[in-house]
């Protein structure tokens, strides 16, 4: 196959620039990050592939691969990177990004865990943990994964069955409004359109 | 010192012991901690791959309400907690476009005057001399791995603290209380807690790993810095130790644990009681259960 760079392959590069701040382009695949990733083994598409699939402007086989999701977000990519390129944030762009597209995405469940998360933060202010595990256990279809783990965490007084809610949560929720509503106001890098109300 | 505290959600339910045994080690070295008015959580790893400004809001507005009340110091010992913390005040200071989106969505204009530190960080400020001063019980006979995990030193501009690859904050501490800190590769090796609900097939095998290597090393336990590699290492053991036929034994203890027990606290006062895998034999062999 033959690769040839146009104004067209660049464009995917240069959005997610705009969005993050991170040139791609200055990735000359030493494998760095690839070497130290702890979630490698298991992705299809390895990190330093991703930096290339992205100046290639690949961008519908970076969104199936499920790389993204299965990034740790351990920042060890970042740390060696000799680029300097905060690969991380680059992931982190795709993810924000993904909100408003319709790839395949392999990892679902990951995405659905972040949004489960920061709902219940949003309601309690502080996390849920009985109530995360019990969501996303549904979510996945596994009611009862990880049910031998939490007789001895309760029985320590390490999982608590009720949430606690913060005297901040009131104060937070406003917070997170006007964020969406500043996100919304937006256009969004990707399409260029604004994603309009709430 | 007058510190303000972010506990975080983790040290109320997974990581109380860790919050039980700081709390000890900061009475000891006078370490004044004021809990965080109203706070939050600090979004962990969903807020930063759901929304880059969200990421960045959730710790201001702890970071705010330290700040609001006179607070130029914070402790966060979560080190999910605490590299979020670091991670805002090192944007906001570089990023005037960010800064200016942080003050529309606050009605508070946060200064960037709260100085965000790990407890080990306070520790090493205090003094190795000063800690060795308190301790009642040597360590000695004690051999351990201290593993400090993923966030700890990385990224280096965020944290800001220690040998990024190679860090000796707590091996440092452990040699100096009698006990032997060994030497092995994983001390900065991510243990997957981000997926610990959704891929646990990752986090059991970096896990394994970890407990493998700690083993290998010759440790009789492994020290953290952080209530999230507590949680995975010592909750998940079991499970580890069915699917790859094999038997550690080995117990999880927090740095301010054996702080707490060097010092002359009973192990109820610093949450001994609440490791699951029990370190009864370790502790018992050196006298100190």
């Amino acid at each position: 196959m033959s690769v040839v760079f146009s104004k067209e392959t660049l464009k995917l590069a240069r959005k997610i620039q705009g969005l993050t701040g991170e040139n791609v382009m200055l990735c000359y695949q030493c494998k760095k990050c690839t070497l130290g990733c702890p979630s490698a083994y298991t992705m299809e598409m390895k990190p330093h592939e991703l930096m290339r699939a992205i100046q290639l402007g690949l961008e519908e086989e970076i969104f199936w691969s499920g790389t993204l999701w299965i990034c740790l977000s351990c920042e060890t990519c970042n740390t060696r990177c000799p680029q300097d390129i905060n690969i991380l944030r680059v992931i982190d762009g795709f993810r924000e990004m993904s909100k408003d597209m319709d790839y395949y995405n392999p990892q679902p469940f990951v995405p659905a865990l972040h949004r489960i998360f920061m709902a219940l933060v949003e309601r309690f202010g502080k996390i849920y943990e009985l109530g995360l595990a019990l969501a996303i256990n549904m979510r996945m279809l596994t009611p009862f994964k990880d049910i031998d783990m939490a007789y001895p965490m309760l029985s320590r007084g390490k999982l608590k069955l009720l949430p606690h809610k913060s005297r901040g949560a009131k104060e937070l929720q406003q917070v997170m409004a006007r964020i969406r509503k500043i996100e919304h106001s937006t256009p969004s890098p990707l399409t260029g359109e604004s994603v309009g109300g709430e | 010192m007058r510190y303000a505290y972010f506990p975080g959600c983790s040290l109320s339910s997974s990581g109380i012991e860790f919050n039980l045994s700081f709390k000890y080690v900061a009475r000891a070295l006078g370490i004044d901690l004021i809990e965080v008015r109203d706070w939050v959580c600090c979004g962990a790893s969903s807020a930063h791959a759901t929304s880059h400004l969200l990421s960045i809001a959730l710790p201001v507005f702890n970071l705010a309400h330290a700040e609001k009340d006179g607070f130029d110091r914070l402790i966060a010992p979560c080190l999910a907690c605490m590299s979020r913390f670091k991670a805002a005040n090192v944007e906001l200071e570089h990023d005037p476009e960010l800064r200016e989106k942080i003050d529309e969505v606050f009605d508070y204009k946060y200064q960037g005057k709260v100085k965000v530190f790990h407890p080990l960080e306070v520790f090493l400020e205090i003094g190795i001399e000063k800690i060795r001063e308190k301790m009642r019980k040597k360590l000695k006979g004690l051999k351990v791995v201290c593993y400090y995990g993923c966030v700890f030193t990385r990224p280096p501009k965020v944290a800001q603290f220690d040998n990024v690859e190679n860090p000796q904050s707590m091996d440092a501490i452990i040699n100096a209380l009698g006990a032997e800190a060994l030497d092995w590769s994983y001390k900065t090796e991510c243990c997957g807690v981000s997926m610990t609900l959704t891929r646990s097939d990752i986090v059991l095998k970096l896990s394994n790993d970890l407990l493998r290597e700690a083993k290998e090393a010759g440790a009789d336990a492994i020290v953290v810095c952080c209530p999230l590699c507590q949680a995975n290492l010592d909750g998940r053991q079991t499970q580890i130790e069915e699917i790859y036929k094999t038997h550690y034994g080995i117990p999880i203890l927090y740095i301010t644990q054996l702080m707490g027990l060097a010092f002359g606290a009973y192990p109820k006062e610093v949450g001994i009681q609440k490791l699951i895998t029990s370190p009864q034999d370790t502790l018992g062999s050196i006298g100190l259960m």
